[in-house]
């Protein structure tokens, strides 16, 4: 992969949190990106409220963690790390959530699946303890 | 990182089922691949692409995830809708059941219907016969009741030969075959009784005493058994009915040392068949 700085991805993004020179060249000035925040605020809300602590925490906490992040940026006035964070922690929050919802659904899937087995069993009991039709 | 990213994607997006229940999410992951790899190609920072390309493996695995998740809830759609055919396939059974055991039972119900009117009615014939079997014994009683009260009338003796009807001397002139009023009167009756009974036929039996010769007895008790069919006859008894015997001074009934018994002995005997005309042999 060729790219203009020899750093890797993790230990530039360290670097942007430093405060160091705006790697987006063509922007001067990053306005504050509260937008973007706010988005990503609501966006680990609703993971949380989707049950994403309990059936994805792994992913919930990434998305946690960049969010924080992204707040101290903010703090430190450093925008465009506040920027990618923020919108790092968007999709995290959102991948967060999308495993809990298939991870409920999965299970829902299941619970029915079972339910029917037993029925189904249920019924074939019942239909052969009715006595058979005399024709 | 941007390898990742498109080795995610493609992954995603060979897979059919993506596209089908999670495209908008497909399409967000393209365009997010798109952007990192324009950033790529404009030779942007490191970071830059890296963030990009970061970004769009997640909307990739976010396609993915949703996939699975729409999957899963048609799964449930579908088992509830196969949970209600079920139940209603069952009520269907049950109601069929229902109906079939109504249909037997109703069935059976005119079955049994049929049999009390069978039952009834042989009942009725059963009773019509029993009153029919009464009727007929009570007159087989009635005849049987009258016949004997003929008899009696007739001072019928029995005897093993059967019923027999005494005509005493006093009913003849003396020494004579020829009856008198009195013994037309029981003759009377006897015709009667051959009327009533037309089955029944007699053996006239004249007898005498010892007096007098042999050959003069034999024939006067022929001669007195004749008269008696005579006169049966002449009252309108068939004549094939009857037959006679004279036996003269034999089979006396009493002594015929003295006067009583000397007359106890004249007399005609008239035995009497059985139902079916035989007159059993001295």
């Amino acid at each position: 992969m060729k790219t203009r700085a020899s750093l890797s991805g993790a230990v530039a993004l360290a670097g942007l949190l430093a405060g160091s020179a705006l790697l987006l060249g063509a922007c001067a000035s990053t306005p504050p990106p509260t937008a973007q925040v706010a988005v990503s605020t609501a966006a680990v809300a609703n993971a949380v409220g989707s049950g994403a602590p309990e059936l994805a925490p792994a992913e919930m906490k990434i998305a946690r963690d960049k969010l924080e992040r992204a707040n101290a940026a903010m703090s430190a006035k450093d925008y465009d790390s506040a920027l990618l964070l923020a919108q790092q922690a968007q999709v995290d929050a959102q991948v967060a959530q999308a495993k809990a919802q298939a991870t409920k659904a999965r299970k829902a899937a299941e619970t029915v699946r079972d339910g029917n087995r037993a029925l189904s069993e249920e019924l074939e009991r019942k239909k052969s303890d009715t006595p058979a039709p005399r024709n | 990182m941007l390898e990742q990213a498109r080795s995610d994607y493609r992954a995603a997006a060979e897979t059919p089922r993506v596209g089908m229940l999670a495209a908008p999410e497909l399409k967000q992951a393209s365009n997010a691949l798109t952007a990192a790899n324009d950033a790529w190609v404009k030779k942007m920072s490191k970071t830059e692409v890296d963030h990009l390309a970061y970004l769009a493996k997640q909307r990739a695995g976010i396609a993915v995830e949703t996939t699975q998740q729409r999957a899963a809830e048609q799964a449930v759609a579908g088992a509830d809708a196969s949970r209600d055919r079920m139940r209603l396939a069952a009520r269907t059974n049950e109601a069929d059941s229902a109906h079939r055991a109504a249909d037997t039972a109703r069935v059976q119900a005119e079955e049994a219907q049929r049999q009390a009117v069978l039952a009834q009615q042989q009942a009725d014939r059963a009773r019509a016969d029993a009153a029919g079997s009464q009727q007929q014994a009570a007159l087989v009683l009635q005849r049987n009741s009258e016949l004997q009260a003929q008899l009696d009338d007739l001072h019928a003796r029995k005897t093993d030969r059967g019923m027999v009807v005494t005509i005493g001397d006093v009913l003849f002139d003396t020494d004579r075959a020829q009856l008198r009023a009195g013994g037309l009167r029981n003759v009377e009756k006897l015709a009667g009784f051959f009327r009533q009974y037309p089955q029944r036929k007699a053996l006239v039996e004249g007898f005498t005493d010892s007096t007098g010769t042999a050959g003069h007895n034999q024939t006067l008790s022929s001669q007195r058994a004749d008269a008696v069919r005579t006169a049966l006859v002449d009252l309108g008894v068939g004549g094939d009915r009857i037959r006679t015997r004279g036996y003269g001074e034999a089979f006396p009934v009493a002594g015929n040392d003295n006067p009583s018994g000397r007359q106890l002995n004249r007399r005609v005997e008239i035995v009497l068949s059985d139902e079916s005309g035989v007159v059993a042999p001295r």
